[in-house]
């Protein structure tokens, strides 16, 4: 497929239009990558120039933000996906969070939206197999999306082989049972210990009963939601949060586009976002 | 001049021509130069590369200017100590106290032209770029 | 192994009562403004709650249940803070009109033509959810009256967006009209390339 034509004026409001919506940043030395995936989406709209595109895009029509993102990003889930939130969370952020426990006190871990459920396994097998203080301390891992069948496929917990092309054979053998040519299930252990919960995220109020978490993964969805969403999803994890928790977004999403009513913090391995300490009042 | 000693600045304005006005200006008297769309992205962008100098727009989305830099000012060391040229519309005299008040060291009033911008961020950076 | 699993949640009690504004925690008070986004009747109660809140987070939450109920009076609610002294109310009051884009919308010619310049700049701002004609409409006329060059400079950020060919003529005349403007000619510059190029492609 040919890059498409637009000079370059209409590349950098493009850009521009992308930087404000979501904070990506593309210079001209991704010029090219971003023509090949404007160039696939024209073709895919039926759009006749750059012009007509453009203000599809610009207009969201037919849900063409969403659609003009993915083809930026790796939408498949897998395994072990942005594991260097994965290393922070077991450098950093549980360290963090132990100081505030009681002795007992279980760790709650959120993933939402889980789709198939791949994040909230990684997240139970990377803290088995790299937090040397696993034993010491009761972990809650909860997966939750909105599409009850996807929730279904996670309680099942099987997937192919792309699905696991992160993890070393080591972690699949300890983990997975082989069920058939290129097919494996989480093992019983393993799926009873991950509780999958229905939510909407974009309700106001929805997200209460699932108490509060002292870290929450909530990758690629956001950006998606307009600004109204945004600002009730926002809220429904902050509830969703217990003062000092912290919350991970998708490496293409900056909170800066969604919500001031979170901290931001660095580490080492990741940018993370945080309920301030003293709760509401900030 | 060498890369070592060239001096960057973070330039925070919602507006992308005003953006690219000042960009423009910066990196022809030889500064380096990053963007913030707004007060959340700027402490993001400090975060993962301090700056010496910020250049604030007031009036922008989800985080304006002077919460910004009373956040910028509660920081650890070095980048609380970053100087901090605002350059808003805003001309209210509680527009300057409230700037005052946030830990701003200049303020000046748009429309600023590429020239009057250089000479403050040289003022600011001590030597110049 | 040490995960461990809970029963489902529990769904939340819809008899439990209603939290209140006075007198509460910010926690509370917090709970109030999120529990009203379902009730246009709260309007005159979170308009009122805005007005005193001294806490950033709550402000938040009153102003997205404001935007959720989307009501003339709701508007109005949220556009009493567009003139505010304090930037950041200011900013929370735009970011909740940009949360209700259709009935902000019907205010945008008045607020364009605000005696208040500051005001008619945050107007141009909120117009980057209007695409053309109707956007053509609604800045046309200002590039060729507006006497502030900086309210011009915000119609032309968004032009320079969302803008079509038919507004090239306009933008060339208010050029000519702050000649002496550099930042002004260097936007009208960009935005009229941005525009011209969108014709031939």
């Amino acid at each position: 497929m040919k890059p498409s034509q637009e000079t370059d004026e209409e590349f950098r409001r493009l850009c521009d239009f992308l930087y404000r919506r979501t904070g990506m940043i593309f210079t001209d030395s991704k010029r090219y990558f971003v023509q090949r995936r404007i160039a696939e989406r024209m073709g895919a709209t039926g759009s006749a120039s750059f012009a007509s595109y453009f203000a599809r895009l610009r207009s969201d029509i037919a849900g063409e933000i969403e659609q003009f993102i993915n083809a930026f990003t790796v939408n498949e889930t897998y395994f072990y996906r942005e594991d260097h939130q994965f290393r922070c969370l077991t450098a950093d952020l549980l360290a963090a969070r132990l100081k505030h426990k009681t002795p007992g006190e279980p760790i709650r871990i959120w993933s939402a939206p889980c789709a198939t459920g791949e994040e909230p396994y990684s997240i139970a097998i990377w803290l088995l197999e790299n937090w040397p203080q696993v034993d010491a301390y009761d972990v809650e891992i909860v997966g939750s999306d909105i599409d009850t069948a996807v929730l279904a496929a996670a309680r099942s917990g099987r997937y192919g082989r792309r699905a696991l092309m992160r993890l070393s054979e080591a972690v699949v053998k300890k983990y997975f049972a082989p069920i058939g040519p290129d097919a494996w299930q989480i093992i019983d252990e393993l799926r009873q210990s991950v509780a999958f919960t229905p939510v909407n995220l974009s309700e106001p109020g929805q997200t209460r009963g699932h108490g509060v978490f002292d870290v929450i993964f909530c990758r690629n969805m956001l950006i998606y939601f307009d600004d109204a969403s945004r600002r009730v999803a926002a809220e429904n994890l902050f509830e969703n949060l217990a003062p000092g928790g912290y919350i991970c977004l998708g490496h293409t999403e900056s909170m800066s586009r969604i919500s001031p009513l979170f901290d931001v913090c660095r580490f080492a391995d990741a940018i993370v976002y945080q309920k301030p300490a003293g709760g509401a009042h900030g | 001049m060498a890369e070592a000693v060239r001096r960057r600045v973070l330039v925070v304005d919602d507006a992308g021509l005003v953006r690219r006005y000042y960009r423009e200006a910066l990196e022809a008297a030889g500064y380096l130069v990053d963007e913030a769309l707004n007060g959340l992205e700027a402490l993001e962008k400090l975060l993962l590369q301090p700056a010496d100098l910020v250049v604030v727009d007031v009036n922008m989305p989800q985080m304006d200017g002077f919460t910004f830099l009373k956040a910028l000012r509660r920081q650890a060391a070095p980048l609380c100590a970053i100087p901090a040229l605002v350059i808003s519309t805003e001309s209210g005299p509680q527009d300057f106290a409230a700037a005052q008040a946030a830990g701003a060291n200049f303020y000046l009033v748009k429309p600023v032209s590429q020239a009057t911008l250089t000479d403050y961020a040289d003022l600011m950076c001590g030597a110049g770029a | 192994m040490p995960l461990i699993r809970r029963p489902s949640p529990a769904a939340p009690d819809p008899a439990a009562p209603a939290p209140a504004f006075t007198g509460g925690t910010a926690e509370e008070r917090w709970a109030a403004a999120r529990a009203a986004a379902g009730s246009a009747e709260a309007v005159p109660t979170l308009a009122a709650a805005l007005a005193t809140e001294p806490d950033m987070r709550v402000r938040e939450a009153i102003f997205t249940s404001l935007a959720l109920i989307d009501t003339d009076a709701s508007v109005q609610a949220v556009l009493a803070h567009v003139r505010s002294d304090d930037a950041g109310m200011r900013t929370a009051a735009l970011d909740a009109l940009r949360a209700m884009p259709r009935r902000a919308g019907r205010h945008l010619p008045a607020l364009l033509r605000d005696p208040d310049a500051d005001v008619r700049i945050l107007a141009c701002d909120l117009c980057r959810s209007v695409a053309p004609p109707e956007l053509h409409a609604l800045l046309g006329p200002l590039l060729e009256t507006e006497p502030e060059a900086n309210v011009c400079a915000a119609a032309v950020e968004v032009l320079a967006d969302g803008g079509g060919p038919d507004i090239l003529p306009a933008l060339s005349r208010c050029a000519a009209r702050f000649g002496g403007d550099p930042f002004l000619a260097f936007s009208i510059r960009i935005a009229a390339a941005r525009i011209a190029a969108q014709r031939c492609g």
